[in-house]
């Protein structure tokens, strides 16, 4: 069988070309209200008084407002229980709900929302991560907030500062000091990446309905149906299985929709109204309830002449906003990365999760990493330019190999991080000459490469049917946003069971009958659910054999499995139908067999020392970029791309491609002007109008796409993950071609905006302009 | 008005946007709404064969016109358009939310070619529809092989 390896057609194409595709936004149920929330116009407030007797007096109408949050545990979070559904008496954020109100339509809804009264006095703001660390900084909670089960936490303390301080990170190896004493060179530069928006076209949205039994629907865009079960039992008292949650096709996610966001509030509205409410929040809200964790990045680098980094030192702060959400799992992984892929003796990197007065930061693509490479790897070509080393070159004296132990204590097996390097030098004509810019303009290129890391420990299980008709259905939780999962796990069990692609249909999450998946991030589905299912298949495959077996006669050593049929070596004419053997084993053409697996990575890394093993499976990228600056204006335009990801193995290569086209350009959009833009705590863009996003024309002129496949140790058919490997190292790779074009002239922040170049070009007065 | 060759009468306060109208009252949720501002191209009908941001678009102005959206794309027979073909062929989405506004825009420009008034390439005719999951290099390949026969 050829499935794996094979750009098969997307099983859910015929349902998207036509419309016929089921968003969570396109759910209606008899007698469903509609939901809006009252959001607070602070960005740090006392809440003093409530008054929503007008609005609940208006017909149809009900309220939700913290009085409402009894017989529930109301705060909730995945690290930190420290998010409630409605404000109990302090609002973080513009834009932290207050209340709720559900109504007939959206637009009574609307205006029900003027008829609440709130009395808010206004608290001291922070809006930097590092100022919020500060001991003297206003604090956001000043009650420490009690750690969600499944959070393996660090003791915080040991990283403040002030109580906004909620979780730190810290690992190191070797000896800084003598690192830096026997280094040459010393390069401390600080980088900064402002919060940017996910931009998932879908807005986040769920419908909640209680059935008389006491048990709980909801109908969710989640990323994460497994979990959001389990936070919705644990707010309202529930068991698991009182809690069903249903997840249709997504309209894109990226880290978004990961884990509880607005399940609770449409749960407790529901609650109150008797009767399904629907919240599909607006774009303006979706920046309030999601946003990249900006971060400020001090890093210190000690270099050999030769070009060997040996030491390196850094401090990171992660914006995590109003509430924790996964900023301490984020943060935890970006400290544990900010070394980068190479080998250096001494390192000592600690990052820092920090409550400031923005919207939450959240899961994004990329999960606190890019924010990290970008800082190492535009420094990586400042040392590269005062050593007079080429790029690239400097990097392959650094990269780590084979069998290396990284600062974690991981041992990286068969990396492809070389081979992803060099193929994007290649493709981006790295060496030859730069071509000729315009008059007015420059052109320079850039190079980066990046590593991450998978949530480990984590679990994913599968459920694989198969039909009398021979047919086969995967039951699994994992959630199709778009990356096409129901695709490639369709490929993995026809090739484990020597089907046809077309034989097999992948369910849609529906926690009352589909198993437990951790949850669709990471780059994890294809390797964890994709193992899953493979293991589930291969159950199947040997209940095949050995019924066969007995059937034909023949020893299930003798026997293998082709095309649908199970055959005995060496005489292809002893062969029977998979629908053969269910019909011969039950007697009649009905009835199913199961196969169920659980794939559990292990590991975990120590709180005290921040070692162990960091991930189950280890994702490679580099890009090289080609950029023309405007002198004038100091607008970059990015004119050529080169991307490539090590995937492990590709199990279906056009949608690798999609994943890395799709990561090079969002990734473009951070590295040129996508910004949440705050003044004086209030956001000013949180509107597709201001806040832009690439569209067509921003797309670079050439762009490259390359797979390179060092297969891993346990993924299915050695598949490692590919969805967010690439979002790293494309905004640094623009950032060094901006430099070079500009004789070095950098810029440390994120967007590289015109203005910003400018500046740049103005404080480097020897650099060519 | 006239939806995907159908005639419908509806009564609809006027200021209510053609997108909630197709999507509210008469289920035709192939039509979807993102930024609401004109912005993204995800709400995107050809009204008259002209396309339109139908989150901005009012109700009251298809006023007799005809109104084709993602759900009349595919022919009567239940036969996909080129178009659709060509966007499953070449994998020019995943999420799959901007696709019927980004086939409709698509069509529209087709259209235009079709008559030989190539006022605008593909790149142009395609910039007002945001994809944020697919990087946007299937999406004209899928279009450019069907204007190309
Ligand atoms: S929803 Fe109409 S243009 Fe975005
Ligand atoms: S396919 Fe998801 S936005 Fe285009």
């Amino acid at each position: 069988m050829t499935a794996i390896g094979t750009s098969v057609a997307r099983a859910d194409g015929p349902l998207k070309v036509t419309g016929q595709v089921q968003y969570t936004v396109d759910t209606q149920l008899p007698g469903m209200l509609h939901a809006k929330v009252l959001r607070s116009p602070y960005p740090h407030a006392r809440v003093l008084a409530v008054d929503a007797t007008a609005a609940a007096a208006r017909p149809g109408v009900v309220v939700l407002t913290a009085a409402d949050l009894t017989n529930l545990d109301h705060a909730f979070g995945v690290a930190l229980r420290d998010q409630p559904i409605v404000a109990i008496d302090r609002v973080r954020f513009v834009g932290d709900p207050v209340a709720a109100v559900a109504a007939d339509t959206p637009e009574a809804a609307e205006a029900a929302l003027e008829f609440i009264d709130v009395e808010y006095e206004p608290l001291e703001t922070v809006m930097d991560p590092e100022a919020a660390a500060a001991d003297d900084a206003p604090v956001l909670h000043p009650v420490e907030r009690p750690r969600a089960p499944m959070f393996v936490g660090w003791p915080a303390e040991r990283f403040r500062g002030s109580l906004n301080v909620c979780s730190g990170y810290h690992v190191e190896q070797g000896d800084l000091d003598a690192g830096f004493a026997s280094a040459d060179h010393v390069f401390e530069d600080t980088y900064r990446v402002p919060p940017i928006h996910h931009g998932n076209l879908e807005p986040h949205a769920a419908v909640a309905s209680w059935d008389h039994r006491g048990h709980l629907n909801v109908i969710s865009s989640t990323q994460s149906p497994s979990i959001v079960r389990l936070q919705l039992a644990e707010i309202f008292g529930l068991t698991e299985n009182q809690v069903r949650v249903v997840v249709p096709y997504v309209g894109g996610a990226y880290g978004s929709k990961v884990y509880a966001k607005i399940e609770p509030l449409v749960a407790a509205i529901a609650r109150k109204a008797g009767r399904p409410v629907r919240l599909v929040l607006t774009r303006e809200e979706v920046f309030a309830t999601a946003a990249r964790h900006a971060c400020t990045v001090h890093i210190r680098t000690g270099v050999r002449n030769d070009g060997t980094i040996v030491a390196r030192e850094v401090r990171a702060f992660y914006d995590t906003g109003a509430y924790a959400d996964t900023g301490p799992r984020a943060s935890k992984k970006g400290g544990y990365l900010a070394g980068g892929p190479y080998r250096i003796e001494h390192q000592s990197l600690t990052s820092y999760c920090v409550y400031t007065n923005k919207a939450p930061a959240v899961a994004y693509r990329g999960f606190g990493v890019p924010q990290v490479v970008w800082a190492y790897e535009s420094q990586m070509d400042d040392i590269a330019a005062r050593l007079a080393i080429d790029p690239l070159e400097l990097r392959r004296r650094n990269l780590i190999r084979d069998g290396d132990t990284f600062v974690t204590g991981d041992v990286l097996r068969n990396p492809g991080l070389d081979e992803a390097l060099e193929a994007v030098a290649e493709a981006g004509d790295w060496g030859s000459p730069v071509p000729e810019a315009r008059p007015g303009f420059a052109i320079g290129r850039g190079v980066a490469c990046a590593i991450k890391s998978t949530s480990t420990p984590s679990n994913s299980a599968a459920s694989v049917r198969l039909n009398a008709d021979g047919s086969v259905h995967l039951l699994t939780s994992s959630v199709e946003i778009g990356q096409g999962s129901t695709t490639a796990l369709a490929q993995v069990i026809a090739e484990t069971l020597s089907i046809p692609v077309s034989r097999v249909t992948v369910s849609l999450p529906d926690t009352d009958v589909t198993p437990f998946d951790q949850s669709t991030i990471s780059s994890r589905t294809t390797f964890s659910v994709g193992r899953a299912a493979t293991d589930a298949a291969a159950k199947i495959r040997q209940q095949l054999m050995s019924l066969a077996a007995s059937q034909l006669e023949a020893a299930v050593t003798d026997l293998d499995v082709d095309e649908g049929s199970v055959f005995v070596r060496g005489s292809r004419d002893r062969s029977l139908t998979f629908a053969e053997i269910i019909r011969r084993h039950f007697g009649s053409p009905a009835g199913s067999l199961f196969g169920d697996s659980v794939f559990q990575t292990r590991g975990g890394l120590d709180p005290l020392t921040g070692k162990g093993k960091a991930s189950a499976t280890w994702f490679y990228s580099a890009a090289a970029a080609e950029v023309e600056v405007d002198l004038e204006t100091g607008k970059a335009r990015v004119l050529r791309i080169a991307t490539s990801a090590d995937v492990g193995k590709a199990i279906n290569p056009a949608q690798c491609h999609l994943q890395n086209e799709g990561s090079m350009l969002t990734a473009l959009g951070s590295a040129l002007f996508e910004e949440v833009v705050y003044d004086a705590g209030q956001p000013t863009n949180s509107s597709f109008l201001d806040y832009g996003m690439p569209s067509l024309e921003d797309h670079p002129l050439e762009f490259h796409s390359i797979l390179v496949e060092h297969p891993s140790e346990d993924g299915p058919f050695g598949a490692r993950g590919v969805g967010e490997s690439v979002i790293s190292p494309v905004a640094p790779a623009i950032g060094n071609a901006v430099a070079a074009a500009l004789g070095g002239a950098r810029v440390r922040e994120l967007p590289i905006s015109p203005e910003r170049v400018l500046a740049a070009v103005d404080q480097q007065p020897e650099a060519r302009a | 008005m006239t939806i995907n060759g159908r005639r419908v009468s509806i009564d609809a306060d006027p200021s209510e946007s053609l997108a909630y109208v197709l999507r509210e009252r008469l289920r035709l949720t192939g039509t979807k709404i993102s930024c609401d501002v004109q912005v993204c191209g995800a709400c995107t009908v050809l009204v008259d064969g002209l396309p339109v941001s139908s989150c901005t678009y009012l109700a009251y102005e298809a006023r007799g016109r005809e109104v084709l959206t993602v759900e009349g794309l595919a022919h009567t027979d239940g036969a996909l358009d080129p178009l659709q073909r060509a966007f499953i062929e070449d994998n020019a989405f995943q999420c799959g939310y901007c696709t019927g506004g980004m086939l409709l825009a698509a069509h529209a420009y087709l259209a235009d070619e079709q008559d030989g008034d190539s006022g605008e390439n593909v790149f142009e005719a395609l910039a007002g529809n945001i994809c944020r999951c697919t990087g946007y290099v299937p999406i004209v390949a899928a279009v450019l092989r069907v204007r190309d026969g």
